[in-house]
This record gives C-alpha cells, sequence and structure tokens, in this order.
C-alpha cells in the first residue's frame, strides 16, 4: 500500500515517514505543495496525507487542482488549523477526512487504514482467504493456527495482493503500490519478494493461494 | 446623591415650581394686602376729614359737634369705631361712646401725613388707628354786622392746634388678609400636588429613550461585537452617547478580533511542533529499538523544544513589552563590536550558506542604550538575515550618527519579497511564504519583536526594498 506525505515541517514529516513504512505501507514524502501535486498527479497512490501550510502551494489549492484532474485518490488532511471553516472547508473541496495536530500516531494510522480499506470497498478489517487471515489494523497474518513473521515488505505485498483478492496484478501495480517512487529496486525485486512471501505462507500439501498468472502477474485466492 | 435621573427630574421640577409658587403668592399677597390697607386708610382719613370738619373755634373756645356722638360707627356694640379729640395743652374735648374708660393717646401726624398705628384695645379688639393733628374751622362773624371795635382792634384769632385719634376695627381686615392666605396656600399646595401627576408620566415618557438604550446596550454580546445601536429615530441628545458608544464598540471589536486571530496563531504555532514532538516519541516507542534511534529521536525532540522555548521567549518579551512591564538600563555601547559579538551565533550558519558579512560601522560610533535588549534586536536581525540571503550573498551593517540619534542599517542581499509584503515583516506571524511552518525563532515573531522593543529603547525599525537588497533601518536615541 502506498501513501503520499505531503508535510513541510521537517520533525514531523521524519517521524511519520518512519513510523508509516513500519507499519507497512510504502511512502513517498516531500515538503513541497508543487512537489506534492505533481507526485499525487504521476503516480496511484492509495491514500494522500496532506498539511495545508505548505511552501509553494497550499493544501487546499492541491486539493482543488487534483479533484479538478479527477483523481480520486483518497486524502487525509493534517494540519494545525482546526476551527469548524477550516475542517468544513477542506471536506468541502473533496478531502476524504481531517485530523488536527497535535494527533496520537495511532489514530493517524487508523484513519489512514479505514480510508484505504475504503479504497478497496472492504469494511471488514480482517482478510479471510481459505484459512488464511489477514488483520490489517493488527498487521496480523495466520496460516490455519500460526502466526506468521513477515518483514514490513513482504506484509505489504500480502496486503496489497489481498485488498485485490481474486484479481490477476501485474508487476507494475505491485511495484507502484509497494515500493516507494524514489526505490532504486528493479521490477524484478517484486518476484523475488512473491518469492519469499510464497515461502512464508504457503504450506506443503495445501493448496498454493498465491498462482502466477501468465503474461498478466500474481493473483491471491478466489473472488470472495 | 440622587441615583435615579426620574428622581432628580422629578424634584427639580417640583422644587423649582414650589419656589415660583412662593414668590408669586408672596406677591399677589403683599400687593393685595396693600390695596386693602390702603382702602383702609383712605376710608379712616376720610372719616379723620369729616370729623376735623365738624370742629370749630369759636374766639378762644373749640367745639365739637355732639352729634358725631351719635354716628352709629361710634355707637354700636359690635366691633365699634373709637375716636378721641384732644386740645394741644392735651385736655380732652371729646371721645366716642365707645371708648368708655379706656383711653387713645395721639401720636404725632398730620392731615397732609397722618401717622397710622395698630395695636389693639384693653378688650382685646384689633383696631387701626390714625391720628392728625388740626387746625379747627374758625366761626367768623356774619358779614351783615359790621365788625366791632374790639374785633377790628383784635384783628387775628390764634386757632388752636386739635389732636384727633380715630382707631377702626380691623377684624375684617384680617380676616379678608387670613382668607387670601389660605386660597394662596391651597391654590400653591393642589398646584403641587397636581404638578407631581402631570410631571411623573412627563418624565417617565420623556426617559423612554434612555431605556430603549439600555435595551440595546443590552444586547450587546460579548461574544459578538458586531451589533451596533441603532442610531436612527434617536432624540439630538442622545446621538452623542449612542455615537461614542458605538466608536467604542468598534474599537472594542478590533481590539478582540486582533486578541482572537493572536491567540489562534500562537495556537497554531505550537501546535505544529507539538505534533513533531508527540509524533517522534510514539512512533519512536513503537517498538524496541536500538541505541543510535532512541539518540536521533531525542536529539530532534529537543531541537523542537528548544525551537518551541525561543518562541515562548519571543512571546512573553511580546506580552511584557505590551504590558510595560520590561525594564530598561543605559550602558554606553559600541556599536560595532556588538553587533560581532551578535554575529558570532550565526558564523556557522553563515558559512553553511556561504553568507558574508561586512560590518561598516565605524568604532567610533557609540550610544547609550539597554546592551540586552539592543543585542536582542540585532541578533534577531542577523539572524533572519543570514535565513533569508540568497546562498552566497552578502549581508551588510552600517551606521549614521546624527545630532541626537545613530541610524543603524542591518542589509541583505537575494530578496525576494514585493512591496506590500515588505511592508508587512514587523507583523506578528508574517512569513515571507505564507506557509511555511518553521518554528521557533522563524515563526514570525521576530521582526515584529525588533520592532516592539526598538519603540520600547524611543527608537523607531522602519524597512525599505532597494531590487533585492532588504534593508532594515532602526533609529536608536544616543
Amino acid at each position: 500500500m502506498k501513501l503520499l506525505l505531503i508535510e513541510d515541517y521537517k520533525p514531523l514529516q521524519k517521524s511519520l515517514t518512519k513510523g508509516l513504512r513500519e507499519s507497512g505501507f510504502a511512502v513517498d514524502t516531500t515538503g513541497d505543495g508543487k512537489e506534492g501535486l505533481w507526485y499525487a498527479t504521476s503516480n496511484d497512490y492509495d491514500v494522500i496525507i496532506l498539511d495545508l501550510m505548505l511552501p509553494g502551494m497550499d493544501g487546499l489549492t492541491i486539493l482543488k487542482k487534483l479533484r479538478a484532474k479527477g483523481k480520486e485518490t483518497h486524502i487525509l488532511i493534517l494540519t494545525a488549523k482546526d476551527t469548524l471553516e477550516d475542517r468544513v472547508t477542506g471536506l468541502n473541496l473533496g478531502a476524504d477526512d481531517y485530523l488536527a495536530k497535535p494527533f496520537a500516531f495511532k489514530e493517524l494510522l487508523a484513519r489512514v487504514h479505514a480510508l484505504m480499506r475504503r479504497s478497496y470497498q472492504k469494511k471488514n478489517p480482517v482478510i479471510k482467504i481459505k484459512d488464511l487471515q489477514i488483520d490489517l489494523n493488527k498487521q496480523q497474518v495466520r496460516r490455519g493456527k500460526k502466526q506468521l513473521q513477515l518483514t514490513p515488505r513482504e506484509y505489504s505485498l500480502l496486503e496489497y495482493l489481498a485488498m485485490r483478492r481474486g484479481q490477476a496484478v501485474s508487476r507494475t501495480d505491485i511495484w507502484e503500490h509497494v515500493y516507494e517512487f524514489n526505490s532504486s529496486a528493479s521490477s524484478n525485486v517484486v518476484d523475488v519478494y512473491i518469492g519469499y512471501l510464497r515461502k512464508k505462507i504457503e504450506q506443503p500439501g495445501k493448496p498454493s493461494l498465491i498462482q502466477t498468472v501468465r503474461g498478466r502477474g500474481y493473483k491471491l485466492g478466489e473472488t470472495s | 446623591m440622587m441615583r435615579s435621573l426620574k428622581t432628580r427630574l422629578l424634584i427639580g421640577t417640583i422644587s423649582g415650581m414650589i419656589l415660583l409658587l412662593f414668590v408669586f403668592s408672596t406677591i399677589i399677597y403683599v400687593v393685595i394686602r396693600s390695596a386693602l390697607v390702603n382702602q383702609f386708610d383712605a376710608s379712616l382719613i376720610s372719616t379723620t376729614q369729616m370729623l376735623s370738619a365738624l370742629t370749630e373755634q369759636k374766639k378762644d373756645e373749640v367745639d365739637v359737634e355732639s352729634e358725631i356722638q351719635l354716628m352709629a360707627e361710634f355707637k354700636r356694640k359690635q366691633k365699634p369705631a373709637y375716636y378721641q379729640f384732644w386740645t394741644a395743652d392735651g385736655t380732652e374735648l371729646q371721645r366716642s361712646l365707645s371708648l368708655d374708660t379706656n383711653d387713645l393717646s395721639p401720636f404725632g401726624g398730620t392731615l397732609d401725613k397722618p401717622i397710622y398705628k395698630v395695636f389693639k384695645m384693653s378688650n382685646g379688639q384689633p383696631v387701626r388707628a390714625i391720628s392728625i393733628e388740626f387746625k379747627p374751622r374758625l366761626d367768623k362773624p356774619k358779614r351783615k354786622e359790621k365788625l366791632t371795635e374790639s374785633e377790628v382792634s383784635q384783628p387775628f384769632i390764634q386757632q388752636q392746634t386739635i389732636t384727633l385719634v380715630i382707631a377702626r376695627d380691623t377684624t375684617d381686615l384680617q380676616y379678608h388678609l387670613w382668607f387670601l392666605r389660605c386660597t394662596l396656600l391651597i391654590v400653591s399646595v393642589s398646584t403641587i400636588g397636581l404638578s407631581f401627576f402631570i410631571a411623573a408620566p412627563i418624565v417617565r415618557t420623556g426617559l423612554k429613550p434612555l431605556n430603549s438604550l439600555a435595551t440595546q446596550i443590552e444586547n450587546v454580546d460579548e461574544g459578538d461585537l458586531t451589533a451596533r445601536i441603532d442610531t436612527e429615530n434617536m432624540l439630538t441628545e442622545l446621538t452623542p452617547i449612542k455615537e461614542r458608544l458605538n466608536d467604542l464598540l468598534s474599537r472594542l471589536e478590533k481590539s478582540f478580533n486582533r486578541e482572537r486571530r493572536f491567540t489562534a496563531d500562537v495556537a497554531h504555532e505550537l501546535r505544529t511542533p507539538l505534533a513533531g514532538i508527540r509524533s517522534t516519541v510514539e512512533v519512536t516507542l513503537k517498538r524496541i529499538r536500538d541505541a543510535d534511534e532512541y539518540q536521533t529521536a531525542l536529539s530532534d525532540c529537543l531541537a523542537i523544544t528548544q525551537n518551541m522555548q525561543a518562541m515562548i521567549d519571543n512571546l512573553l518579551a511580546l506580552a511584557r513589552l505590551d504590558a510595560h512591564q520590561m525594564t530598561f538600563q543605559r550602558d554606553e555601547i559600541q556599536l560595532a563590536e556588538l553587533i560581532n559579538t551578535c554575529w558570532q551565533n550565526f558564523t556557522d550558519r553563515a558559512i553553511q550558506r556561504n553568507i558574508v558579512i561586512d560590518n561598516r560601522i565605524s568604532p567610533t560610533i557609540n550610544c547609550q542604550s539597554d546592551t540586552k535588549n539592543l543585542s536582542m534586536v540585532l541578533s534577531n536581525l542577523l539572524n533572519n538575515a543570514v535565513e533569508y540571503t540568497n546562498e552566497g550573498g552578502e549581508i551588510w551593517t552600517a551606521a549614521n550618527k546624527t545630532d541626537d540619534s545613530i541610524e543603524i542599517t542591518i542589509a541583505n542581499t537575494g530578496c525576494k519579497l514585493t512591496a506590500e509584503q515588505a511592508s508587512q515583516v514587523f507583523d506578528y506571524f508574517w512569513r515571507a511564504d505564507t506557509s511555511r511552518t518553521d518554528t521557533g525563532i522563524h515563526c514570525g515573531l521576530g521582526l515584529a519583536l525588533v520592532k516592539k522593543i526598538t519603540e520600547a529603547l524611543g527608537g523607531s525599525a522602519t524597512v525599505e526594498l532597494h531590487d533585492d537588497v532588504f534593508e532594515i533601518k532602526l533609529t536608536v536615541p544616543i
């Protein structure tokens, strides 16, 4: 799952990026409004976290421009302005959620998760595929009764496949949603990680969960 | 001190009325009384004239007509009048029967200038008496007889002086005057009583606009100062009050709005670094980390708290300046040296940004000012300059001495502000880039503080823009 964080206050930018990455997100970060708009238009993010007071271009303008361009990415506004008018203006301009600074990191995370599930029309935070269970909130994965230990990257990959369960997901899609923009990883890294993931979630004697769809990519489970 | 305007107006009106009624009643009483007394006296005089006419002198003998005694006035039992005649030697000539054994006593006066006297008879009857002295008519012999020899040899008969006192009862007069007094008193009292009933509603109605004004003022809510008092259909006397009140409301509204904006700004400026600390700490606490990571997180938090502290110090300094709680010393300051000292704190940053400083102030320029505060001003300006000068740019300082002040210029290259933006640099929380959220010293308070302190030191701070050169000019009294 990939996020864009547009926040110019360095300490906040740094800690949020770190925290979100550790929570299994691929995070692109920028502190400049114009750059943020460019990132948001040229990539397909699952959620954008947007500060309002930014150098270059303010958050509300970015929001307006994105919506005008038809970008439907879920946007969470993060700002120190918390008057009723500020909230209403933000939401009316097409923001999906609003969080006033200072906030609890857990709350931000919960809201980002909620927005993400909305993106994939999943209301249940626990996805079950056969005996594989993915708890999106706790980022815990079980196969049967066994708890699986995944790295953030592996988890992120599994989560993305689970969100699009039953669909053949292209390597490019995976790459775009799991790796950061500046990442130097090549696209065959997806295959490598699928390999790691398979080793951890597949169990001998049980049907394979991740199928390779020739020429199209990978598929997790069947459409529920 | 009466608290009620209504009571005051009522008491004032009624007191004025009482005074007027008293004055007019007195005048009426005095006029009528003197008219009545004059009439009484006129009647006394005519009686006197009549009685004196009935007195004649035959040779040396004076004779008073005895018929006078029979006149009803002097005879009646009820409230009789009295008279008594005397000759010049005090011998009584005649008295009214009403006098009986009582005596009147003469007290001078002539027919032309009679003298009046008020007294009571021994029986308690109040009287007003007139006293005159007159020469009685001479009884001349008839012309048909020739004058005798002796009469001719005695051509002049000594005319005697007769004194007459007439006293007449004044009960009626006094009754009339008493009645007049009563009438005037009753009229006055009832006028005052009635006027109270008339004046009270008039005053009440007259004061109604005050009540409506009070209601309007009452409706002004401290939460919403946009309300104004309606000045239409206003009594001219109240218009200035309403206008002043509206002026006051406008000023209050402005100052409240300024306060509110300032508080919102402060809250905003504090929320951002607080969010930084909270999120750094929370993310760090998410799991067990190695020492390096903890160290980085703690250093980050420390840096943020230092910036927050700097901002709060600035805010406090501003608040103290506003409340005039700052005290200033008068130190002898060598300006060039002070600037060099202040610059020490920014040399690292200047080297990092490849900025040079040129201190063009002559070492001979001195001023008398508060070292601590002046260096705070200069540090703020240098800090500002070192942050906003273009990389590889230049900062320079200069000073000009006039008769009573020193003008200090701190200038830097690389300014991208417009003239309009430049005019706002001294405003609270103003930043070159409205969205910039650097905290602490760059929270937009530095230049506001510079202006405030310089003004408190008795000087002024202005800004000038020459192409890309940003200049702050300080005037400091010597």
